[in-house]
């Protein structure tokens, strides 16, 4: 099982190479409207950890997800 | 961000589109000749991105019988199918679709896009899984959130990606709906759907295809992808709409493994809205009876992509799959999408403008999508219009001999 320091880094490393350019993005930025994703970004994002964690996350977890943290708290208890 | 601030964003997306001289979002057919032809904004052009892929809505029985239902039974039903709301020929219309389908029931609905929403929101429920793929219309997504199920996505068109996803799910795949579409309809590519019926099999999944796309399109009968690959009898549930190649308006939900009909009193998508007027069950039917014997449409419909997928293909577009009654070009941004709809528009052809997130993967599309009622002369104009995009928009040198692409 990973921690949620893990998944938090996971995140960012991801967000880091696709849309933030090489930054780190902070734990608490909001994705959507703070750091400009579309949902279909989320969904891309989700598809990516799925594969890292070899996890399947529930779409219907992502209503309340707005940042990196929010993500990670819903991604480590699946791993 | 409150709700006026949402309003606002939206406006601001629009006005960006106006800037450009594109209309896209709001554009208006102002006269609509015969299934391929109109008038937008004063031209006459053709029409390529209206998805009635047999031409049926000009169909002279199709026509006649719409008439003569408004005039036996009125211009509406003024009440849901679960009230007053059902007349002889709502039936009528879902037991003649059973019949063309080989199903042992069918439910009619006022539109396509209800019949996602109702039968999937009401086929799974809390406690249940549904695994749709990342591609699924909005109607489906829409179906599964209501639902209460349990929601995951696989990467579209993707057997293998699907399976590691029920083998995660153990012995809850009994209680799965995996849905896929048959043909999809802004890149127009087509589902692996016999690997998608091994895979369900192998995990005790169900599986409900939703064939909007490829009904009236595929199969020597007209009765989709499933009936082309020969798997009808594997796929446990279907939808599908009159508003593609029966040229109308309305949904169904059917199985052949299934008895549906009694669901039918469960779905609120089916008992709480208006039933489809009198003229638009008429139409249907007429349709239903074309599709079935004229082969003819679908040996001209298949011509035609053919003819234009290989000509964009040759004019140096980027085309989002094989040939198909959906033919998207994928354009580098929403602004350079804008302006080649608008060339193709100032040149006589009406396709549609997809700009993100209406498309997967963010795309900007030109998407044209193809009818048996274009004549060769139609075809020849659409490929013209898009050799000016190919010149104007893309820089692509024309090609030194006309019909050489």
């Amino acid at each position: 099982m990973a921690t949620y320091d893990e998944c938090v880094a996971h995140i960012q490393q991801l967000l880091s190479e696709t849309v933030a350019q090489g930054e780190v993005v902070a734990e608490d930025v909001d994705l959507i409207e703070e750091l400009g994703l579309a949902s279909l970004d989320v969904m891309e994002l989700i598809e990516h950890l799925e594969d890292v964690f070899d996890i399947s996350f529930p779409i219907n977890e992502l209503g309340d997800v707005r940042t990196i943290g929010d993500l990670a708290r819903r991604v480590q208890p699946l791993t | 961000m409150s709700l006026l601030d949402k309003l606002e964003a939206a406006r601001s997306f629009q006005d960006h589109l106006g800037e450009l001289g594109v209309n896209a979002i709001g554009a208006t057919i102002d006269v609509v000749g015969s299934a391929t032809e109109g008038r937008i904004e004063g031209r006459r052009v053709v029409l390529a991105g209206t998805n009635n892929y047999l031409g049926l809505t000009f169909d002279p029985a199709c026509v006649e019988a719409a008439m003569q239902a408004t005039r036996s039974h009125g211009t509406g039903t003024t009440g849901s199918r679960l009230a007053n709301g059902t007349y002889s020929s709502h039936a009528a219309l879902e037991r003649e679709l059973a019949e063309f389908l080989g199903a042992k029931s069918t439910i009619v609905f006022t539109t396509g896009y209800v019949a996602n929403v109702g039968t999937i929101s009401t086929l799974a429920g809390p406690g249940d899984v549904i695994v749709l793929d990342a591609d699924s219309h909005a109607s489906i997504y829409e179906g599964a959130k209501l639902s209460g199920a349990e929601i995951y996505r696989f990467r579209h068109n993707d057997p293998a990606d699907l399976e590691k996803r029920l083998k995660r799910l153990g012995d809850r795949c009994s209680r799965t709906l995996v849905i896929v579409e048959s043909l999809y309809s802004m890149l127009g590519d087509i589902s692996p759907l016999r690997e998608f019926c091994e895979v369900k099999e192998r995990y005790g999944a169900h599986l409900l295809l939703d064939d909007a796309h490829s009904f009236g399109v595929m199969g020597r009968n007209g009765r989709g992808l499933a009936e082309e690959l020969g798997v009808e009898d594997r796929i446990d549930f279907v939808t599908g709409t009159f508003s593609k190649s029966l040229g109308s308006v309305g949904g169904w939900f059917a199985s052949r493994r299934h008895d549906v009909s009694p669901l039918r009193a469960q779905i609120r998508a089916y008992m709480f809205t208006a039933s489809s007027t009198p003229s638009v069950i008429a139409s249907t039917r007429a349709a239903l009876q074309l599709v079935g014997k004229r082969s003819e449409l679908r040996t001209r419909l298949w011509r035609n992509c053919a003819r234009v997928h290989s000509a964009l293909e040759g004019l140096g577009f980027t085309l989002g799959a094989p040939a198909s009654p959906v033919i998207a070009s994928i354009m580098d941004s929403p602004e350079q999408a804008a302006r080649a709809w608008q060339v193709l528009l100032d040149a006589g052809v009406y396709v549609n403008l997809v700009v993100p997130p209406g498309a997967p993967k963010n795309l900007s599309l030109l998407r044209c999508s193809l009818s048996a009622a274009h004549t060769p002369e139609q075809i020849e104009h659409i490929i013209d219009a898009y050799a000016l995009v190919a010149e104007q928009v893309l820089g692509k040198r024309r090609p030194a001999v006309a019909g050489a692409v």
